[in-house]
């Protein structure tokens, strides 16, 4: 923000000017409530993340312990070939939603989880303890989705947050300060131009009351 | 762009999330995807759970009086942080959600309510900036 | 719109989410090699998720955090704890919220 400080001092330009400071402190209190609000909302994402967090992580440890008894059971290679094997092909619907304006991703993610049927990998290799670690994985990664969705709104809001808090510092210590310095400027000089006035007048009165 | 043009756009801006038309909680409850267009043209869907909750604090008679989204007006000249809830309905459920006694036609709530009303009803508030 | 999910770390964490459906996958071996591949995936239309674990994301450092700062709006990524559990100790959300707010608000709100 650049604001020119050459001003003339005339009452309009004084009139101007206090327009200016209002403006300018308007924009200031709203974008600070604004800001507000958005930690506010910040916060209580952070909250939902901290929940889903512990889930999904806890899902996961407990994927990959089954996996471990997959790879012991069925063997490693056969385990990893049973993952290129399976039908891999979960979709995820993407859209978006507005927070305050800003646009976050609302992610709708369908059944996950498959019978092993589905699953597809090859007949020879189906084994409970594979079927189960892939149970386990399915889970897993449904709420790491949404995780995903979570912790995307938050960064977003983070953004907005960033830019708002750069708005009004801006208006809070450069443009409101160098306009209220810029109105003392001109209040001074009228003042000044004033009593000048004051005195001419003064001294005409007294030049003319000597020429009687 | 000039800092008062700058300022006068944020301005513009700050509101853009707000529907263009509320929707009655009764016609609301009755639409099977309940939803309002927003003034930026993006769709807001309300969570039913959250309409069937609002309809719980209700009277039958009152649902129709009731609009949602609930706005949050903040205004800077009440004070930072604090908020006003205007309309009879409005001030019902929101002084139950809050646990607070019910007073007038309208209602000051302050920042860590307004903080629990977002988490109480994500869909069914809004903020409303007013100057 | 519909995507694909997109896994990269190492061998088990790959193998354990292939199998539960995720489309596109790479086992991290070297850093030029992944960030090639992370690229390519960056790049796809077709990838709306994807996820990475916290020890891969780290050792690529820099290079992988301008990609996610310059990505599209999608994918989204998600860092995620391999399978020792591991997971940086500084929140990468703590963090930039703490440079934004500042410290007090974080502790006035934790403790509410």
């Amino acid at each position: 923000m650049t604001i020119a400080l050459a001003v003339s001092p005339t009452r309009m330009e004084l009139l101007k000017l206090k327009q200016r400071v209002g403006l300018a402190q308007k924009g200031h209190d709203l974008l600070k409530e604004k800001m507000d609000a958005l930690v506010i909302e910040f916060f209580e994402v952070l909250r939902r993340i901290q929940e889903a967090r512990m889930k999904a992580f806890d899902q996961l440890s407990v994927a990959h312990r089954a996996l471990s008894m997959g790879f012991a059971v069925v063997g490693t290679l056969e385990t990893k070939q049973a993952s290129k094997e399976t039908k891999r092909e979960l979709q995820v619907e993407i859209s978006t939603r507005h927070i305050m304006g800003i646009a976050v991703p609302a992610v709708e993610v369908g059944e996950v989880e498959r019978s092993a049927l589905v699953r597809g990998y090859g007949l020879h290799m189906t084994s409970s303890v594979l079927d189960e670690a892939s149970r386990e994985f399915e889970r897993a990664l449904k709420l790491l989705i949404e995780l995903a969705e979570l912790e995307a709104s938050a960064f977003a809001i983070v953004r907005e947050l960033e830019k708002t808090k750069r708005r009004v510092n801006a208006l809070e210590y450069i443009l409101i300060p160098r306009l209220r310095e810029a109105l003392k400027f001109i209040m001074m000089r009228l003042d000044e131009m004033e009593r000048e006035n004051f005195t001419r007048l003064k001294r005409i009165k007294a030049m003319m009351e000597k020429r009687e | 762009m000039s800092a008062d043009r700058l300022i006068k756009f944020e301005l513009s801006k700050l509101n853009v999330h707000l529907p263009e038309r509320r929707l009655s909680l009764k016609e609301a409850l009755s639409s099977a995807k309940p939803q309002v267009v927003s003034r930026d043209g993006s769709v807001h869907t309300f969570k039913r759970e959250e309409l069937e909750f609002l309809a719980g604090l209700l009277p039958e008679a009152d649902r129709d009086k009731l609009q949602v989204p609930i706005l949050i007006a903040l205004e800077p000249k009440l004070g930072r942080g604090t908020a006003r809830i205007s309309g009879e309905a409005e001030v019902k459920v929101v002084s139950q959600v809050l646990e607070k006694e019910l007073t007038a036609v309208e209602l000051l709530i302050y920042r860590p309510e307004v903080a629990i009303l977002r988490r109480k009803l994500p869909t069914t508030t809004q903020y409303l900036f007013l100057w | 719109m519909s995507y694909r999910i997109a896994v990269v770390g190492d061998q088990d964490t790959v193998t354990g989410l292939a199998l539960a459906g995720a489309t596109y996958a790479h086992i991290h071996t070297t850093n030029e090699e992944t960030l090639a591949k992370l690229n390519e995936f960056f790049d796809s239309e077709e990838i709306g998720v994807l996820l990475i674990t916290h020890r891969v994301a780290e050792e690529l450092g820099y290079d992988f955090r301008r990609m996610v700062r310059t990505k599209r709006l999608l994918p989204l990524v998600l860092r995620i704890p391999d399978k020792t559990g591991y997971v940086p100790k500084v929140d990468e959300l703590r963090e930039i919220i703490r440079r934004t707010v500042g410290a007090e608000i974080m502790i006035k709100k934790e403790s509410s």
